[in-house]
This record gives C-alpha cells, structure tokens and sequence, in this order.
C-alpha cells in the first residue's frame, strides 16, 4: 500500500531544481529531507492506470482531461508525483477549484495489474457567484465597490466579472468575460465593457473614458503576446476652473478605435523584488484606421535587467531598466493630451514630481510625444539585518540612479535631430532609500533623492519621498 | 354664472396665505382681479387634481397648473388686474416677470431647498410637519430632489452641490434683482399706479417668503429689508388683501414660533405619541429583520452556490476573493 | 481659489487694457452651429463691436466644452476665459469699457428686465424649436450638433443633448407646450420689445447698449437661418420696427467692417 498526498510537494518549483538558492528568498524551502525518499521510489517501474476525478459539479470533463493526461505517461512513482502535482497546479490555475488534493493508490479491481496505480483528484469546485463589497473614503470623496463573480460560468473556466463602484462624485464599472481555449489556458480571449474615471491634477484634466475591447492573448516559444482592440468614447474636461488654456483646449468627446499588439518575455524571478532574469516589452498601438476621430502611432518599450552578486555574507542585487516611447500622429491631426507620454515621479525619475516633467503650460504638464527614461539600482538587505527571516525579509535598501527626458519632437527633422533634442536637458537624480514590499502587488518606498538636471518648469521634490508603486500581476 | 373655479394651494405660515412662490402669485392675482375661486389649501401634493399645487379645477374641468396659465385662465374670465396697463407697460410686465424667473427663482430655491441648514430646519421640517404620516417620510425628500435636479438644469450644470461659491453667485444674482425691482418701483404704491397688477402679484409671490420665512441663512432677508420700498410693498399687500392670514400669524407669532406651537396643540400632541409608538415599533421590526436577513442571506447564498445535495459547510464560506 | 484672491486677480485683470489677441470661440460657422448658439455667440460680438473692442473669433469643434459654463460662446481674454454674455459685460466694465453707463436708475432696471425677457423666452423658444420639435430635431438639430464625431459617437451626444435639453423645458414648464403654443410667445416677446423699441433707434434712445446687442444677435439670426419652418421668422418679420432695428445695427456695426 502506498499512500501519499502529493499536497506535500507543493513548493517543488516548476522550473527545476535551482542550487543557488539565496538565503533571503522565502519562498524556496530546503528540499533535502525528501531526496532519501525519493531514491527508494525512483526506481520502482509503474503504470498509470486510471486517473479519477472527484466533486465535479459544473465543470465539464473534457476541459480537465488535457490538463490531467500527462499524468498517464509516467514511468516511475516518483514520476507519478511530480507529474500529478503539476496536474494540480494547473487545475488550480483555472480558478474554478477552490481546492484540489492528489490522492495515488494501487489499482484495485479485476483488470488492475500488479504494478499498477491510480491517481484521484478530489477537487472542490468555487461558488457560482461569488461577491464582494466595500466601501472607500478618501480625500473628499467616497465610494461604495460592489463585486460579482462567476468563475466557470458555463462549465468551461470561462470567468464574467462585473464590479461596480457608486462614489459620491462619480460612478464607474466594468464588465469583462475570459474565456481560455480549453487545454491551453495561455491561449484565452478576454471581452471588456467599462466606465472609468480619472482625475489627474498635475494636468488639471478629468478625463472619463467608456469603452469596449477585445484581448487575445498568446504565447509563442518564449515570448508572449496580446493583440488588443479597443473603442473608447473619452471625455477631457478641466479639473478646474482655473485649468490652463492649453488644457481648456483639449477638452470634448473624441473616440479613439485603436488596435495594439504587445510582445513581451519575462524571465524574472519576481515583479516586486526580482533579483535575477529579464524582462523585455514592446507594445505598439495603431488608431484610426479603423474608425474613431484620434489617429496615431504609438511604440513604447520597456527593458529591465537583474543580475544576482553574492558579496560580504549578502546578497547583492544590481537591476538596469530602459524604457522609452514615441508618438507619431498621422492624418496631420494633433495628439490629444490623453495620448502623450508623462514622466516623472516615483516609477519613472525619482526626486520629480510626479509626471511633471517637460512641455507645460501655466502650471499644468501636457506631455510629450517622445520619451526615455533609464534606471540603475543597486539592492541590499538592510544594514544589519534587523528581523532576519522574518519581517526584516521584507524591506530592501537601494541606491538608484535615474535619467530621463520627455519633449515634443518635429517630425520633419531626421532622426539625428531627434536623437540630439532627446539627449538635452536630461533629468536625472540619485539617492537611496528603504523599499517594502507589500504582498505580491505593492512597493512601498522611502527616499533620499537629489534631483539633477532639473528645467524651468520642472517640479521638483528634494529631501524624503514616501511613495508607493502597485504593480497588479 | 356656473360653480366657481377651485383653487388648489399649499397652507399658509409666517403670516403668508401659502408657503410656496407659485401658490403666492396666483392668489395674489386672484385677490387683485377679484375673483371668485373657491379656495382648497392643502397639504398634501396627492390630492390636487394635477398632483402639484397650485392647480385650478375650471369649471369644465381643466386642470391648469402653471402660474402663467391660470393668470391666462382667469384673464379670459374677465378677471384682469391688467386692464389698465398701456401696452408698453404690458410689455414691462413680462420683462420683470423674466428677469425674476431668471435671477430670483434659482436663489430661491437655493434658499429653501438646497442651502443645508434652511433645508433641514425649516422647508423639511415644515412640510414633515403638515403632511399626513406616511407621505411626511419620503415626500418632502423627493419634493428637494426635484427642486435640486431644477436648479441643476437651469444652471446648466450637472454636479452642482450647495457651496459658499454658488450661493454667492446666486445670492449676488438675486440681490441684483431685488436691487432693480425697488428702483423700478420707486415711491410708487405698486408698479404700475395705484392699482395692483400681475407683476404686482408675481413680485409678492418672490418677495414674501423672504420676507416673512425665519431661516438660518437669512442673507437675502437682510438684503431685502435693506430695501425699505419693496418690504413696505409686501407687507401693504398683505395688510390690504391678505388680512386675515395676517392676524393669524400676529396671534401664534408672540409665542416662539415653530418650536412652541406644537406642544400646547393636542391633536399634534395625539400625533406625535402615535408617531413614537410607531416609530418604536418600527425600529424593533426592522431589527429583527435584520438579524433575521443575515441568516436568510447565509442560507440563499448556499443555495445559490450549491446544487443542493452537497453539504452544507460550503455556504459559511460566503466570500471569496480570488487572487487577481 | 478663495473669495479674496479671486477679488484680486479680478482686480489685476481689471487694470490690463484691452488686449488685440482677445479671441471668441464658437462651434464651425458653416455645419456644427445651431440657431441658439449663433444668436447668443453674434450677441456678443455685436456687443464688442458697440464697445470698440476688437476680437477675433475662433470656430472649434469643441468650444461648448471648452467653455467654463458649457455655454457658447465664451471669449480669451489675457489669461481670462469669461462666458456669456452678462458675465462679459460685467468684465468688460471692470475693464472699463461700458454701454449704460449713461442710463438713471429705472432706465437700467429697465435694461436688465428685458435682456432677460430675451433669456427666458427667445432663448428658451429657440431650444425648444431646436431640440424638442421632432421635425427640426431630426434634420437640422442632431445632424448639425453631431457633424464633427464619428459614428456611434455622434449619435449618441446628439441624443443626450437632446435629452438634456427636454428635461430642462420640463422643469421650466415648457415640456407641455405644444410648437404653437411657442410661436405665441415667441410673437409676446416680440411684441413687447416692438413696443419698448418704438419709433427710437435703439433701445435707450441715440446710444446702444447690451440690450440692443442682445436683441440683435437672436433677431438677426431667427432672420436669417433657415429652418424646416419659416414660421419662426415670419413672426418677427410682422414687427417693422424690429426689422428696421436689425438692419440698422447690421449696417452700422457689420458692414463697414467687412467692405
């Protein structure tokens, strides 16, 4: 009789065993206790012979037969359980099982053959609705967020979505349906119909956009991609009254009709605190071919590079990012506000305010049609590793080198022009601080910044900066 | 003759024939031109025939609601007030007439519906007052969404919120005019001699709430009474064709007004204890619906979630927040 | 900004002169512009004009927006954005530049009475012919209104406008009113600016004054916009006086000009 509950192997990481394990890294947990386990079962030849699943309500058979299939070619026990528990993980990255548990049993039974096993997954499906609700106060304002969910709405992991927030100034909602192509979850088209509302002060602008889209996203070898179509009705207003002219200018209804494709390969080990991997993305943006008043073309990329140092009894993290963008109108229309590039502030060029860099005008930033940015940035523990495995885990010390412009650039000019107005006047800033890590989707930074290169016009913060960075994966 | 036309109006208080501007000019006018309406003051919207008030039943049973339209009515009645105006007098007429509809009517429903502190101490109170039980819960709030969505519209904006910025723009606006209507009138009795008209009645109807209505925020009270002409105007209107409503108001005027009258009142008395119990037994109702719809709600979630036959340990785990 | 600050910059605004880039936006002449928004928008240039202050007027698809009111038209003044025209003349005059100054007490009282007589009833009508007679809606209105968006964008601001504009008559009281009903009046107004007017050039005697601006920029464009009616004009085209009126102001304010 053998029995196990491969639940247990759960840390083992996808990506094969990894020897340099750093010591801050939580996540990976020492794996020497199972290797003798595994040696007297490695050997041992078997046959997969049924693979069951149990508590299946909704869910349709067919979508889980090729998520589990693999399971039946293993060779060896210990095969069994690494392939099984991959099958687990990829029936819990459907979403539509709250819990699933492998069970590994010999084969009972007339046909059962003396080697041979069968593999159960005992699964627990989600609710067919699940809700949410909160209520938010801010600075002026309050809000009332109300949540729905459907996950596997017809069986097939498709997920509808519909979240609603009622606010004492504004209202906005979203509704979107997923849909993965049935034993290739990567592969999945994504539907949106939404209202938002945004108020952006160093503009003076409020802008509201409705809209629909349409995503698709894929992976090919490495890399992967998202095409997108997207009809925006978007309405610019003036924060206020006393808004510049050139923002008064830009207010109104437009509808933007764009279509944008987005590769991108990501070999990072983390979003928040990577400390080894790269990650390269280029998006690209066309609109007005295809309906709408807002014409142009719009590349913007992104490279960040981290490399691992073991120095003095610590870990040492040196991180490298370039991003930069280029709008390009066509049809002779000027660009609207809502389309430029903004730069400044905590996640681009530290030390400036944010997104207040570049063409402005009586205070208020209009953007720019062509920006870089650059970023060096040195990790390390905290001094002294106070809280050591521990909460101490969770907070970083950096040092950071930041560059960056943002202008307009005359298209009539070549390309040497543009390179020479790219290269002046460049902003750029240095400093240290303290960075947290909060969960798996914020930072939270402390800094010492001094801001270099600063134009008229620019604004600027010297001493402390607390700011904080969400990045939603 | 046939049956008189009947004339649906808001009550009376302050001293006023009724609260409202629209009921004012309209009784005002009728007092001018002499007409014989029968009277109905009411205080409760549901029982005009047109479900707002003021509303004139004709005698061939039209129902007109708008000032402007009874006037008309009455007119063609041979009850003018303005038969002796020249014609450019006339025309003078429907220019003051537009320039309060266009500059005093938003301060005054600013004044009295919107302004926070008069809202709720005053215009609520009174109409929660006067109206019968049930419609005194919900009908004066819905009474100042409307008055609130009117004023949005004339102004043509659609966030607008009670501020210090927008009653000053409009208290300037209606002190303009309250300004221009005092030169215009002069040292004359009324506007047009010595006889009242229609402008006549329309700047009463304006004027008297203001002057007579005790609010928080009384700025545009204090503005008015600045202009000795115009509150002469108001109070000789009232004294001459309004005297009964007058001495009403001098008698329950001596004692403090709103707050005193309604404990020495028995039958407000009998309402009020009614309403207590009520409200008590309310409250405890609600409660234990309450605690009883938390339970329901665990039970229909289950339901929803589960077919059924599975057991029940899944409906406590009524939230769930999948990683996003 | 504060009450005080905003006292001061208004203060600061008033000590500029008048400067020569002072522009007036208003939506495209030819295909966006409606009846109501040419009227209040020629208003005010005819105002400037009374006033000898040059402007130079600007046609934007967007102006209604750009507007700190939402209301056309609005001028650039310096850094000031000011809109409609009581608030313009109002800034004019702190800018010391007035037509009434000449006027006593009454006269101006009087003055002010019947530009909103011409508010509350040319204007209102106009909107109503526009936006809630059907016919009218449905070939000049919406189409004009919406020619700068793309499709469905289009349709669906020319419908908001619409219904934006039909929950403000019912909330003034004009929902019930039948076109007719409209048309009389639009020949009331009339009648009462035809007999303040009289036989006297303008309004207040020899001199112009906003009122007579006013009265031009809605009397001058019901004449000359073609409607699916002519009714409209037919009922100001029966007042001479106002005829002879428009004319006049045409020829002494508009046409040297242009020649």
């Amino acid at each position: 009789f053998y029995f196990f509950l491969v639940q247990s192997l759960d840390p083992l990481p996808m990506h094969g065993r990894d020897l340099g394990v750093h010591p801050d890294d939580l996540i990976e947990p020492p794996e020497q206790e199972q290797e003798s386990k595994q040696e007297i079962l490695e050997n041992k030849d078997v046959i997969v012979q049924h693979v069951n699943i149990e508590g299946l309500g909704r869910t349709k058979e067919d979508l889980l037969g090729y998520e589990i299939s693999d399971v039946f070619h293993a060779k060896s026990l210990i095969d069994v359980m690494k392939r099984a528990h991959v099958a687990r993980l990829r029936l819990l990255r459907l979403g539509i099982f709250k819990d699933v548990e492998v069970l590994i049993d010999t084969s009972e039974g007339t046909d059962a053959l003396p080697n041979g096993l069968d593999v159960t997954f005992e699964v627990t499906e989600i609710k067919r609705l699940t809700g949410s609700y909160n209520t938010m106060v801010g600075n002026n304002e309050g809000s009332m967020v109300l949540g729905l969910k459907l996950p596997n709405m017809f069986g097939r992991a498709e997920k509808l979505t519909f979240q609603f927030s009622y606010g004492t100034k504004e209202t906005s909602y979203g509704l979107s349906f997923f849909k993965p192509q049935p034993g290739f979850f990567e592969r999945n088209l994504t539907l949106n119909l939404y209202k938002v509302t945004g108020q952006f002060p160093w503009s003076s602008l409020k802008e509201t956009d409705r809209g629909v889209s349409a995503e698709l996203n894929f992976p090919l070898g490495v890399t992967s991609h998202t095409l997108k179509w997207e009809g925006v009705w978007r309405e610019l207003g003036c924060l206020a009254r006393s808004a510049s002219f050139a923002v008064r200018e830009e207010s109104g209804h437009s509808l933007k009709s764009a279509v944008s494709h987005t590769v991108s390969v990501d070999s990072r080990n983390s979003a928040i605190f990577p400390s080894r991997g790269a990650l390269f993305r280029i998006n690209q943006e066309l609109a007005g071919y295809t309906g709408g008043d807002a014409s142009f073309l719009k590349e913007d990329f992104e490279l960040q590079l981290n490399s691992y140092h073991h120095y003095c009894y610590c870990g040492l993290v040196l991180s490298a990012s370039l991003w930069g963008g280029m709008l390009y109108p066509i049809k002779g229309q000027p660009s609207c506000i809502a389309d430029r590039f903004y730069l400044g502030g905590p996640t681009s060029v530290r030390g400036f305010g944010m997104y207040s860099i570049g063409p402005q005008s009586e205070g208020d930033y209009l953007g720019g049609e062509a920006y870089w940015a650059g970023g060096l940035h040195l990790y390390t523990p905290l001094p002294f590793r106070p809280g050591k495995g521990g909460f101490g885990d969770l907070f970083r010390t950096h040092f950071f080198l930041n560059a960056g412009n943002l202008c307009n650039l005359n298209y009539g000019e070549g390309p040497q022009a543009h390179l020479q107005k790219l290269a002046e006047c460049i902003r750029w800033s240095y400093g240290a601080g303290i960075v947290l890590r909060l969960g798996n989707i914020a930072r939270l930074e402390l800094n010492y910044c001094v801001p270099m290169g600063v134009q008229s016009g620019d604004r600027y913060i010297l001493r402390f900066t607390q700011i904080c960075k969400i990045s939603v994966i | 003759m046939a049956a008189p036309d009947e004339l649906f109006c808001w009550e009376g208080d302050w001293g006023l024939p009724s609260v409202s501007t629209d009921c004012l000019v309209v009784l005002a006018y009728a007092q001018f031109a002499g007409a014989p309406l029968k009277l109905r003051k009411i205080c409760n919207p549901w029982r005009s025939p047109s479900g707002s008030l003021p509303a004139l039943k004709t005698n061939q049973k039209e129902t007109l609601s708008r000032p402007a339209d009874i006037i008309i009515h009455l007119r063609k009645q041979k009850f003018n007030a303005d038969y002796d105006l020249s014609a450019k007098e006339g025309a003078d007429s429907l220019a003051f007439i537009s320039l309060m509809e266009e500059k005093l009517t938003p301060a005054l429903i600013y004044t009295f519906w919107v302004e926070p502190k008069n809202y709720v101490d005053v215009t609520r109170r009174w109409y929660a007052e006067h109206m019968t039980f049930p419609l005194n819960f919900f009908l004066p709030g819905r009474m100042q969404s409307r008055q609130l969505e009117k004023l949005r519209l004339l102004r043509g904006d659609e966030s607008l919120e009670a501020g210090e910025e927008l009653e000053k723009e409009l208290y300037c606006d209606a002190a303009e005019c309250m300004n221009l209507l005092s030169q215009r009138l002069g040292s004359q009795k009324f506007f047009f001699g010595d006889s009242p008209s229609s402008l006549d009645a329309y700047v009463f109807g304006h004027l008297a709430p203001i002057l007579k209505c005790k609010l928080p925020n009384g700025k545009l009270q204090q503005h008015l009474k600045s202009l000795d002409n115009l509150t002469n105007f108001c109070s000789d209107i009232l004294l001459l064709y309004f005297p009964r409503d007058g001495r009403e108001s001098s008698g329950p005027k001596a004692p403090p007004q709103p707050d005193g009258g309604d404990f020495d009142n028995v039958p407000n008395k009998r309402r009020k204890q009614l309403l207590s119990a009520l409200v008590a037994l309310g409250a405890m109702l609600s409660y234990a619906l309450l605690t009883g719809m938390v339970s329901i709600l665990h039970v229909q979630q289950g339901a929803l979630e589960e077919p059924p036959d599975l057991e029940p340990i899944e409906s406590h785990q009524h939230e769930e927040q999948g990683g996003s | 900004m504060s009450l005080a600050a905003e006292a001061f910059v208004s203060q600061l605004a008033a000590a500029e002169p008048w400067p020569e880039n002072a522009t007036l936006y208003q939506p495209l002449k030819e295909d966006q512009i409606l009846l109501s928004d040419h009227a209040s928008s020629l208003a005010v240039q005819a105002y400037l004009r009374m006033c000898g202050l040059p402007v130079q007027v600007l046609c934007r698809v967007n102006s209604e927006f750009m507007s700190p009111s939402g209301k056309i038209p609005f001028i650039h003044v310096g850094n000031q954005v000011v809109s409609e025209l009581g608030p313009i003349v109002q800034f004019t005059k702190a800018k010391g530049h007035s037509l009434s100054d000449g006027l006593d007490d009454v006269q101006r009282a009087e003055m002010k009475a019947y530009m909103e007589l011409v508010n509350n009833m040319l204007l209102t009508a106009e909107l109503y012919i526009q936006w809630c007679d059907d016919a009218t809606a449905a070939e000049i209105s919406r189409p004009r209104y919406s020619s700068p968006y793309s499709w469905p964008l289009s349709k669906i601001l020319a419908y908001q406008k619409q219904w934006e504009v039909r929950r403000k008559m019912n909330a003034i009281g004009w929902g019930g009113k039948t076109l007719q009903q409209v048309y009389e009046d639009v020949s009331q107004c009339c009648q009462a600016l035809s007999q303040r007017l009289g036989m006297q050039p303008y309004f207040f005697n020899k001199q112009p004054t906003e009122l007579d601006a006013l009265v031009f920029g809605h009397l001058f464009t019901i004449l000359t916009t073609r409607l699916t009616s002519s009714e409209l004009a037919e009922r100001v085209k029966s007042y001479s006086n106002l005829l002879s009126f428009c004319r006049r102001i045409e020829q002494t304010y508009f046409e040297d000009k242009s020649s």
